[in-house]
């Protein structure tokens, strides 16, 4: 038994550690997608394979995902004392690790005076996996790419080499895919090295111990804080775009006792486009939002999972087969999200937020250069947030995603792309108590005078964001040619030279009564330019004087009491 | 008449005002503190100056130059007290500060804030124009839309302007001409532009950067009038030079074009001081820690000078979380800061676990022992506990701690941990140590730097006595305590070369470097950086010009930055670009990516006059010397131990061969220096204390908690 203080001494070393992993990995980094977005993950795991600490940068579609592949994956196919010093593993599938075939999941077992003690390991999303690009066309897996069973990267040090040919000659960018593998493996590297100086130092076998008592205490703190809720079934159900059709996401959450129950049985059946997701990956942004506003405190690792159970009817949307095709899984796994928060409001009305945008817009370019050369090149962006009960929501922010977006002035040094807009949605915001955080706006062309080939992966065009507790919805999402045609939001077009395409990101939704928000803030959201004087008087019920610009208090005490339509 | 010889230092912090003169023919050094005069900082200033004068016998006309260093810009930017500023923007790209980095910076806070852009948005225009990536013009700039935006602005009570456009980095062309229709339209309007501010690549922080440079400057410009027309005023004619974030120091006239380079000079002077005594003693590695009241901050040096970072923060919503600040691409030199310091509190963390910080008691009410109304436990208490602190000298005797106040403070949480209250003390002093170790490791990891070798150079009201603990967790075997140690930052900026440095992104393949047009580049910068040196009273003959490359493979979006010889680039310079850029990333990632490319992205040119001489310090003698311990009292330093009875010293009573070995416990009116077991103290250089770890093995007792 190892006394509070040590523990603590050892776990907050333990943190350090693995943000030195991940430090070390994003400086080596290849791509903009792992550097500037922060699309990776990276996490240190007791010899059984339970996650005990991970990095603070990164995203809980990774994060999570991780911490099942290794312990149901990684560990029991390759028992750590079956490996030899300087292996390393490496695997993309997706219904074992993070649920599309372009995240590379790279484990490294750690050896310390001869004896296998823990795993480091990260996920990365890879700019190419080959395959028809991102998106969700694909009617299958096999369309999608690449795909690499568990197997040894590193044989003793040793490079797999054939298997890095494979890669090299499968992806589009082979320099970047490949130069992010070596990062990977940097990182888990430096992790092993510092976590041996660490057990050395305080002269510790392993982090067996400590792993037992970090995973116990946080298993029992997040028992208490479902402890906290009211026993009962809370149940909500949304729709979202899909694909060609909507699709239904609807969830109850059981509580009974210290044990939290997740079924999305009622969600829609799966559907032949890249648009499924493996139960891994809802697992992965169940948790996480579960975690978020039931106990944020709590270290996310394998104990904090253990009171929560997540089910999800095989061949649903949410925990597909093999070989549904699954690339754009994000579009619908990170509307998991909204329905728990919107379930949830109705005992912790106070720790959730409206609905959002949910879903990050991924934008992927491919064709050739001025040059000639192939080019292939991803983006990810934000809409708004849904409000909160004493505050507007983020505009432009991810939610849930943990990914961030890059600056237009990366974009267009790394890609033939020229954006002529980028800025907040006027008007996008959904109208509440407090307004939801605005969409943003953006028009992209190609400027190589070839065309180019554009995949969208865009969601709520046709279902916005909805309000909580009596707020307004979102503005929906809109793509848009400058010829006046409208791409198939999740498919893929030709983008011509000298053509133009407009992206309209959708708003969060609004908390509480519109009308029952402080004129002042909607006068000052005039002046400042996120609403407008029309939205102001229609939505909120605030007359303003365009000339003045200051509030009509009598005719908006008018129309505020007027019955609303 | 001689020539004058007097160097002095002002450093106005958020409390104190600080003076240190230094007479460089003498080496005689006189200390001024009092209270930062509010709202008028320049009022302390001039008090202070006269009475240094009067009391250490100096005439104002013996001043060789004052060195000027102040919190005003960083106060201004948290407090949110700058100018009406407007941006000019790229049409199409007003919001870029507003949209960031679409990230949140705590994945689990759903009730996250971030910081209000410093430009709101009805003041933010868009304004026709377009440069490419590559700096070709794409849509020229429209100069009467420009003009109808200024007469816009010409209606609101607009004091700054900040005009960032898109890639004018690599094209400032629009800029400038913005800016000359800009001070045209609006005279008396401070105007910042962005190739000239921060001419790096990403437009949320170049923005962001720019701004805060706008914002601030109307308010730093009279503030500087103010303290230049006082200094006339006492009768000093020497030049006023202005600290430097990045080490150096500047002219005011360069300071008020650029005042966003002053945010957080006061803690590079500190790390400057710390520079500077581990030189005297012979070290080249050092790790510069100081620890007051709240936080704690590190600078470590790389390749013996300070690491100078284009990365940094301000203004933070959430003070020690990264990612909630305004961003800012200025020369810094490189610091963590973290939450810890002699009033951080300890308590249970959702785990059931004890942490420490980062909430802070501060200085009031304070921690439990200064009898103010503290009832939570802190890091003084433990420290009291333990028997480090003497209850009848904190401070030089003006705060009596109060031991069962302290005693009271830390019942609740030993009772929690089910542990007896010493075991507790000495665990919130280990866990306090441990996270600034932390913070100190992963900084280390990021830059590849192995940590162990460095000398810790530790400053701050608790640095001294938490100094054993730190170095022993980051398994350092050498600290210096140095003298002057309540006015470390003003004294570091006597230290600080008359400096100056330029950046400028110049995207070049190695292999296709066009040297006749960055040898103009170069050329032009070096021009500039010489008026302004020269303009702060160096000799032409005295001016180093260095130059620094950042560079990376083709592709990775992080630059290596190598030093690299000033001299007109030939062919046969591109090779031995490329091999030391091999070394470096080598020595920081451990592999090459052979095969690909290397880039030179960043010129980055530093004009510098001579580092001052200051090495002759020498303070008043000693009272009557005296190498005994004046007391002896129980303390404990692991947690089953007994308490051991040790002996106490008084540190300015040591004589220069005094030596002793841990434990015991040196005591001064400004900190208290703890030596553990296992170490050896002695008075070193210049009143240095050299702490030195016995045998240089591991720190077992550390390890054993």
């Amino acid at each position: 038994m190892i006394d509070p203080i040590t523990l603590e001494v050892i776990w907050s070393r333990l943190i350090s550690v693995v943000d030195e992993q991940a430090a070390a990995l994003i400086h080596s980094s290849f791509t903009t997608v792992v550097r500037e977005a922060g699309d990776l993950s990276a996490g240190v795991f007791d010899r059984a394979g339970n996650m005990i600490a991970q990095s603070v940068t990164g995203t809980p579609g990774h994060i999570n995902t991780m911490a099942n592949c290794v312990r149901n994956y990684v560990a029991p196919n390759y028992p750590i004392d079956s490996l030899d010093p300087g292996d390393t593993l490496i695997t993309n599938d997706p219904w074992e690790a993070s649920g599309h075939l372009f995240d590379l999941t790279i484990v490294s077992p750690v050896f310390y005076r001869r004896r296998g003690v823990a795993w480091f390991a990260s996920t990365c999303h890879a700019v190419d996996i080959g395959g028809a690009t991102m998106g969700g066309d694909a009617r299958s897996l096999y369309e999608e790419g690449l795909a690499i069973p568990l197997m040894k990267l590193f044989r003793g040090g040793e490079v797999n080499q054939q298997l890095i040919d494979i890669i090299r000659a499968n992806v589009r960018v082979p320099d970047q895919v490949i130069g992010d593998i070596y990062a990977q493996e940097v990182g888990n590297q430096v992790g092993a090295r510092k976590l041996i100086e660490m057990l050395e130092e305080y002269n510790l076998p392993d982090i067996e111990a400590v792993s037992g008592q970090i995973l116990d205490r946080s298993e029992a703190a997040l028992r208490s804080a479902i402890r906290g809720l009211p026993d009962g079934v809370y149940g909500n159900t949304i729709s979202i775009d899909g694909f060609d059709e909507p699709l239904t996401i609807a969830c109850e959450i059981a509580v009974r006792g210290d044990m939290l129950s997740v079924d999305y049985a009622g969600s829609s059946s799966q559907v032949a486009r890249g648009i499924n997701v493996v139960l891994n990956y809802t697992h992965a942004y169940t948790t996480y939002t579960l975690m978020a506003a039931l106990a944020p405190g709590i270290p996310n690792n394998e104990g904090a999972f253990r009171p929560i159970e997540v089910r999800a009817p095989r061949g649903s949307i949410l925990n597909c087969t093999r070989p549904a095709p699954v690339s754009a899984r994000h579009l619908i796994g990170h509307f998991v999200s909204q329905p728990l928060l919107t379930a949830l409001s109705e005992v912790l009305p106070e720790q959730v937020i409206a609905n959002g945008s949910a879903g990050l817009w991924n934008t992927m370019m491919d064709g050739l250069d001025e040059n000639g050369r192939e080019f292939a090149y991803v983006f990810f962006s934000a809409g708004g947030m849904g409000a909160g009960h004493n505050r507007d929501g983020l505009s432009a922010t991810a939610f849930p995603s943990g990914i961030m977006g890059v600056p237009v002035e990366a974009i267009e040094t790394a890609a033939p792309l020229l954006m002529r807009r980028r800025e907040l949605r006027v008007d996008s915001g959904g109208a509440g108590r407090f307004r939801g955080g605005l969409g943003q706006v953006m028009e992209l062309e190609i400027i190589t005078g070839a065309p180019a080939n554009h995949s969208c992966m865009y969601d709520r065009t046709g279902n916005p964001a909805q309000g909580l507790l009596g707020g307004k919805s979102g503005a929906a999402g809109d793509v848009r040619l400058s010829d006046g045609s409208q791409p198939h939001p999740k498919s893929h077009y030709v983008l011509r030279p000298g053509q133009r395409v407009l992206l309209k990101l959708p708003g969060g939704g609004g908390y509480g009564e519109p009308f029952q928000r402080d004129p002042q803030r909607v006068l000052e959201d005039v002046k400042q330019g996120y609403i407008t004087l029309a939205a102001a008087k229609r939505d909120y019920g605030v007359v303003i004087d365009a000339d003045t610009m200051s509030i009509d208090a009598a005719a908006t005490a008018t129309l505020r009491e007027e019955p609303k339509k | 008449m001689t020539a004058p010889s007097v160097l002095l230092a002002v450093d106005i912090g958020g409390t104190f005002t600080d003076l240190v003169a230094l007479d460089t023919d003498t080496g005689r050094i006189a200390v001024e503190k009092l209270l930062t005069s509010y709202p008028d900082p320049s009022l302390a200033v001039l008090d202070g100056v006269r009475s240094l004068l009067e009391r250490a016998g100096l005439s104002a006309d013996g001043m060789r130059y004052v060195v000027h260093g102040t919190t005003l810009i960083t106060n201004t930017l948290i407090e949110r007290k700058g100018a009406v500023t407007a941006l000019l923007a790229t049409a199409g790209f007003r919001d870029a500060i507003e949209i960031g980095n679409e990230g949140r910076y705590d994945m689990y806070d759903l009730a996250l804030r971030k910081p209000a852009p410093l430009a709101e948005r009805r003041l933010r225009f868009d304004v026709p124009e377009r440069m490419l990536a590559d700096g070709r013009v794409h849509q020229p700039l429209d100069k009467d839309h420009l003009r109808q935006v200024c007469a816009q602005l010409r209606a609101e009570p607009v004091e700054a302007v900040a005009i960032c456009f898109l890639h004018a980095y690599t094209n400032p062309a629009h800029e400038s001409a913005a800016q000359a229709i800009v001070s045209e339209s609006l005279p008396g309007v401070a105007i910042s532009a962005s190739h000239q501010v921060a001419p790096g690549m990403r437009e949320y922080p170049r923005a962001s950067t720019t701004i805060a440079n706008a914002y601030v400057q109307p308010i730093i410009d009279r503030y500087l009038e103010r303290v230049e027309a006082g200094l006339k005023a006492s009768g000093i004619a020497a030049p006023l030079n202005i600290m430097l974030s990045s080490g150096g120091t500047t002219t005011v006239a360069a300071s008020r074009d650029f005042p966003i380079r002053l945010v957080e000079s006061g803690p590079a002077g500190g790390a400057l001081a710390g520079l500077h005594w581990g030189r005297l003693l012979g070290q080249s590695d050092v790790l510069a820690f100081d620890m007051g009241g709240t936080t704690a901050k590190a600078a470590l040096t790389r390749a013996g000078e300070l690491a100078i970072s284009h990365q940094s923060e301000v203004a933070h919503v959430h003070r020690f979380k990264r990612g909630s600040g305004l961003p800012l691409m200025v020369p810094m030199i490189e610091m963590i800061e973290i939450g810890a310091g002699g009033g951080s509190i300890a308590h249970l963390n959702a785990l059931g676990l004890p942490a420490v910080g980062p909430e802070s008691a501060g200085s009031a009410p304070g921690p439990a022992a200064y009898g103010a109304g503290g009832t939570r436990p802190t890091v003084t208490d433990a420290d009291l506990l333990l028997g480090y602190l003497n209850p009848d000298y904190f401070a030089g005797g003006d705060i009596a701690l109060d031991r069962d106040a302290a005693q009271a403070a830390f019942t609740e949480l030993s009772a929690a941990l089910d542990l007896p209250l010493e075991r507790t003390a000495w665990g919130v002093h280990q866990l306090v140590n441990e996270n600034m170790a932390a913070a100190a490791r992963v900084h280390a990891a990021e830059r590849g730097l192995e940590i162990r070798r460095y000398c810790m150079v530790a400053t701050g009201g608790a640095g001294p006595a938490h100094a054993c603990g730190v170095a022993g967790g980051l398994g350092i075997g050498r600290i210096i305590i140095p003298p002057l140690a309540g006015v470390a930052s003003a004294f570091g900026f006597l230290t600080a070369p008359i400096a100056f440095d330029f950046t400028r992104s110049y995207v070049s393949r190695l292999d296709e470097l066009n040297l006749g047009e960055l040898n103009g580049i170069l050329a032009d910068l070096e021009r500039d950086g010489r008026r302004i040196v020269e303009a702060a009273g160096v000799a032409a003959g005295d001016i180093k010009v260095s130059l620094n490359i950042d560079m990376r493979y083709v592709g990775q979006g992080y630059e290596v930055r190598v030093p690299f010889p000033m001299d007109r680039l030939t062919e046969r310079h591109i090779a031995d670009m490329r091999q030391v850029f091999e070394t470096e990333y080598r020595a920081f990632y451990g592999q090459l990516a052979d095969g690909v490319p290397i880039e030179a992205v960043n010129w980055r040119i530093l004009i510098s006059g001579p580092q001052p001489q200051v090495a002759s310090a020498v303070f008043d003698e000693a009272q009557s010397a005296n190498d005994e311990p004046v007391a002896c009292r129980p303390a404990r330093f692991a947690a089953e131990l007994a308490p051991l009875a040790i002996p106490v010293y008084r540190r300015e009573q040591l004589s220069a061969s005094w030596t002793a070995a841990g434990p015991c416990i040196i005591e001064e009116a400004a900190s208290t220096t703890v030596v553990r077991p296992g170490w050896s103290a002695q008075v070193a250089a210049g009143s240095c204390l050299l702490l030195t770890r016995v045998g240089g093995g591991k720190n077992m007792e550390w390890a054993k908690t």
